[in-house]
């Protein structure tokens, strides 16, 4: 017996005897006793009557990103978030508070702290007035600030929701609300849920892509673009902006594409064997993740390359060949949007101004923040418009919470650079094309900024009005999971009918 | 709040009209087959159905009457309703004693006849008074949609009362203070008639917004008794709210033009909110009304094959999206699997794709289509006058194409034609003018944009050095 027969029998051995580990006589008659047990107690209960119980999810598991249709003809066919990572000063950049100006430096009324916990204000806090100058713009009269010089000449296509709340004061958690409906882990992300609802047209490409900026990652870390209980075919597919844009696309000296894709194959061919055994709809995520890496070794590469886009088109968003930034990403978006991808997720990091150091301040930091991504976010809206992809793109931009109109005084201690803590009770977040409103504002917050007065909103109504723009109904569409039905915005949610065109 | 003894029983008559309608045309029923040999024992059953029916057509004639002392209907209709259903009533009285006295059978055939046909016409004025004129017809509804939203291209030309307001009015207040019915008395949808109010007094104060009873109404919590509209009805959200209260408060003029009034901050944004779009719009426009068939399952896998991307626009629905987003090379024999399916496709995507101008020959015999992608592609003007056919076009993205002004105006006569991308065609700089007068309702985007270069976007901000 030669070398290679002598393993080819280790390997048959192995596999009967793996195989047979789930049919032994235990596993046999603790399944029957107990299947047994548990079926009669069920339909005792009357449990089959209810519909949910054999409610089974609409998924195709053999090619699950397939495109699909949605509920109603929706307006948006991609979606763009810009995560503002950090969560950046809406009272520096659009909620213009000139009545908090003149109670700058004054100690901060006990109206505004009883009952109240933040995350780093102690005691009583000074008031802040506005780091900024602020001026209306456009049409519609918007006010943006001085930071911004480059999206206040396109307030006119966008809508602001200005009483935007929230129920999480930390990053992580209140990430994870405005992403996956739920401020703990174990919910999948908004793109997931919407990969699964409509698949994407480009089967070449990931259906949901996430680019981040900023030089970390969002504090809520990859679970902010995980699949949580969808299958995890659905979550997002993380591409750098530096280097190679997928980690290991290419194929390792001495493998050349024929013997890659006849690996791939084999690969595929044992696992759909075992997809045949055991049945695990997660087997045939895997294969189709294969194939999908296979193709994406091509297409990958050539769409995430910005060096091929002309040079006005670069200075237009101020790109950065080879680095990552804001601004490579955000041609990026529309690079891949144009592609037919279904859902690109931008995270930029280092938005929390607290004032404890010069990057996170609002005098130094921000003003920096801003002037890296408002070129580029500008550019973004511009560049959709003119190839008329504005009106089926959907662009959010914003936070996670927003700012206190105090000064932070971190352990009751004056901060040495400007800085705000986090506020869960009033944030701004804009939203354009994709069959939104152009040159609107939606809600308003007091004289301060401090809390909403009119047309609060909460991120389960931008979710509900996310989906409703793709076409789907935040309250039927739903995932079987553990029994029960699991929607995005759970048991809330609202869809902003007021800046819908 | 109670209501009196009188207005619930008023209440009940919805309830009631219906017994007498089922017991007397039974009634009439059993009198013409008794007179027929086969069915003749039939007559015993005569009296108690006659009996039963005329008691509550008595009760029904009475809690009518209750219900129009507490109610506001029009009152000719109503009129006519409440003659119509007391002749029913004394009608079935004097069939009742005319049969108890054995009258000639021709005698009762005659009578039966008549109240069969009052039944049917009491019933008839009934219903109109409940459901509007409009309702039992075929041309769906009628009236009440006569004055529909109309786009408005520029608002501050708009007539503030007939392109605003009314159709506002229209859609939250007519329903119970119309032509059908004026509850409290008052009726909206004429201007002399809503000056004068209702039973309450007056509900305009022209200028004085905030002391008007409409606005006022408005504003209650919503679980107040005189909150309008009713808490059970579609309410009227912020924005109109703020509309009505400035037209108010402007004097609320019927004949003016928007740009005529004095707009305040809030109200700006809310008015341009109207260009374009009107609030009222319905979301699903850009799918066609009339319902197509299925399209044929094989031409679609065909499509499939080809690696085009073939959807259903909506569950339920069988018009079709295609997109061409993944196909490497399109042939313009791939563009003919679309013509079997012509009827069904009302969106394409054919973007940086090689079809050339005899694709669109074949492109235009889809004559549903509303949402049209060409952009990057090697059409040119030729190819383009074929799309004069494609009447309910309402998108057309023809970027990086070879078209031109000349191929443009070919396309002047798409009256559903809303937006139109040329970014990076042959149109020069010059002629944007010209094309946009021929196409003053459309959004004609030129592209181009450039966002300017700052000195601020490449410095950073550094503190500043203490001394």
């Amino acid at each position: 017996m030669t070398q290679k027969e002598l393993h080819d029998q280790r390997l048959v051995k192995e596999a009967n005897d793996k195989a047979m580990r789930f049919f032994t006589r235990r596993h046999f008659l603790r399944e029957s006793a107990m299947g047994f047990g548990a079926l009669a107690f069920g339909s005792l209960l009357g449990c089959n009557s209810d519909a949910s119980v054999n409610a089974v999810n609409d998924f195709d598991a053999a090619n699950p990103l397939a495109p699909r249709m949605p509920m109603f003809p929706g307006k948006a066919r991609s979606i763009i978030y810009l995560h503002m990572a950090g969560a950046p000063s809406q009272l520096e950049l659009f909620d213009y508070k000139p009545e908090l100006m003149k109670l700058d430096g004054q100690n901060c009324p006990d109206s505004l702290l009883e009952g109240k916990r933040f995350a780093f204000i102690r005691g009583v806090p000074k008031m802040l007035g506005p780091q900024a100058q602020f001026k209306q713009y456009g049409q519609s009269g918007a006010w943006v600030s001085e930071h911004l010089p480059h999206f206040s000449t396109i307030v006119d296509e966008v809508s602001f929701l200005k009483a935007m709340t929230t129920d999480q004061f930390n990053h992580a958690p209140a990430q994870l609300l405005m992403h996956s409906g739920s401020a703990r882990l174990g919910r999948p992300s908004m793109g997931s849920w919407v990969t699964y609802g409509l698949g994407t047209e480009n089967q070449n490409l990931p259906g949901f892509v996430v680019l981040t900026s900023g030089g970390n990652f969002p504090d809520a870390g990859k679970s902010v673009w995980g699949s949580g209980f969808l299958p995890s075919v659905y979550q997002g597919v993380q591409c750098r902006s530096e280097g190679d844009p997928v980690l290991f696309i290419k194929d390792p000296a001495g493998i050349d594409r024929d013997l890659r894709k006849a690996s791939i194959d084999a690969i595929n061919e044992v696992n759909k064997q075992e997809y045949e055994e055991f049945k695990d709809p997660e087997i045939l995520s895997r294969i189709s993740q294969y194939e999908m890496a296979f193709k994406m070794q091509i297409s990958v590469p050539e769409v995430m390359n910005i060096n091929s886009e002309p040079e006005y088109i670069q200075s237009m968003y101020g790109t950065k060949p080879g680095k990552a930034c804001f601004a490579n990403n955000a041609l990026l978006a529309r690079k891949l949007v144009e592609k037919g991808v279904r859902f690109v997720q931008l995270f930029d990091w280092g938005w929390d101004t607290h004032g404890t150091s010069e990057s996170g301040s609002l005098d130094i930091g921000l003003i920096n923040k801003c002037r890296e991504v408002d070129k580029a976010m500008t550019a973004l809206i511009l560049d959709l418009k003119q190839r008329g992809l504005l009106e089926e793109t959907l662009v959010v931009w914003g936070g996670e919470f927003g700012r206190t109109p105090m000064q932070e005084n971190r352990e009751g201690k004056q901060n040495i650079f400007k800085g705000r803590d986090h506020h869960a009770e009033a944030f701004t977040i804009w939203m354009a094309g994709g069959g939104i409103k152009k040159g609107y504002s939606y809600g308003e917050t007091d004289e301060v900024g401090y809390s909403t007065v009119s047309g609060k909103t909460e991120p389960f109504d931008v979710q509900a009005t996310i989906l409703n723009q793709l076409g789907l109904d935040h309250e039927k569409f739903v995932y079987y999971f553990q029994g029960r039905p699991f929607r995005l915005t759970d048991v809330s949610g609202r869809v902003i009918e007021e800046i819908l065109a | 709040m109670f209501i009196t003894i009188a207005e619930f029983i008023g209440r009940l008559h919805p309830l009631l009209v219906h017994l007498p309608i089922g017991i007397l045309l039974i009634a009439c029923l059993l009198q013409w087959l008794s007179s027929k040999q086969r069915f003749s024992e039939l007559y015993q059953a005569i009296t108690i159905t006659l009996l039963c029916g005329m008691v509550a057509a008595i009760a029904s004639t009475i809690s009518g009457y209750l219900l129009r002392m507490n109610e506001d209907y029009d009152e000719q209709l109503v009129n006519i309703h409440q003659w119509l259903g007391i002749s029913t009533a004394v009608i079935s009285i004097i069939f009742y004693f005319l049969h108890r006295r054995n009258a000639p059978v021709k005698v009762r055939l005659g009578i039966s006849v008549l109240l069969f046909l009052l039944i049917v016409l009491t019933g008839h004025f009934g219903g109109t008074l409940t459901h509007g004129s409009d309702y039992l017809s075929f041309s769906g509804s009628g009236e009440t949609t006569a004055i529909r939203q109309k786009p408005i291209a520029d608002v501050q030309e708009a007539m503030i009362y007939t392109d605003i307001v009314q159709p506002l009015l229209q859609t939250k207040c007519y329903g119970c203070h119309g032509k059908n019915k004026q509850k409290g008395g008052l009726r909206m949808d004429d201007s002399a008639r809503l000056w004068k109010g209702g039973k309450d007094g007056i509900v305009l104060i022209a200028g004085k917004a905030d002391e008007s009873e409409m606005i006022k109404r408005l504003l209650l919590p919503r679980n107040h008794e005189d909150h309008m509209p009713p808490k059970e009805k579609p309410q009227l959200n912020e924005q109109e709210i703020a509309l009505l209260h400035w037209w108010i408060a402007s004097g609320a003029p019927f004949r003016k033009k928007v740009k005529e009034v004095k707009q305040s901050e809030t109200i700006k944004p809310i008015l341009i909110s109207f260009q374009n779009n009107g609030p009222e719009k319905k979301l699903i426009s850009d799918i066609p009304v009339t319902a197509v068939n299925r399209g044929d399952e094989e031409a679609i896998n065909k499509l499939k094959e080809r690696g085009v991307v073939v959807l259903p626009v909506a569950q339920n629905s069988n018009y079709l999206m295609a997109s061409f987003v993944i196909v490497d090379s399109v042939t313009d024999s791939d563009i003919a699997l679309l013509l079997p399916l012509q009827q069904q496709f009302i969106w394409l995507k054919l973007g940086n794709t090689r079809i050339s101008d005899s694709s669109l020959y074949v492109i235009s015999k889809l004559k549903n289509i509303t949402r049209l992608q060409l952009d990057h592609t090697n059409i040119t003007d030729t190819g383009l006058a074929h799309l004069r056919s494609l009447t309910n076009l309402q998108y057309l993205n023809l970027v990086g194409t070879k078209v031109s002004l000349q191929g443009m105006l070919a396309l002047k006569e798409l009256k559903n034609l809303q937006s139109v991308y040329l970014y990076q065609t042959l149109i020069k700089s010059s002629e944007w003018t010209a094309l946009k007068n021929n196409f003053p309702h459309i959004l004609i985007d030129s592209g181009g944009y450039s966002v300017p270069i700052f000195e601020t976007d490449t410095t950073l901000v550094k503190p500043k050095k203490k001394s």
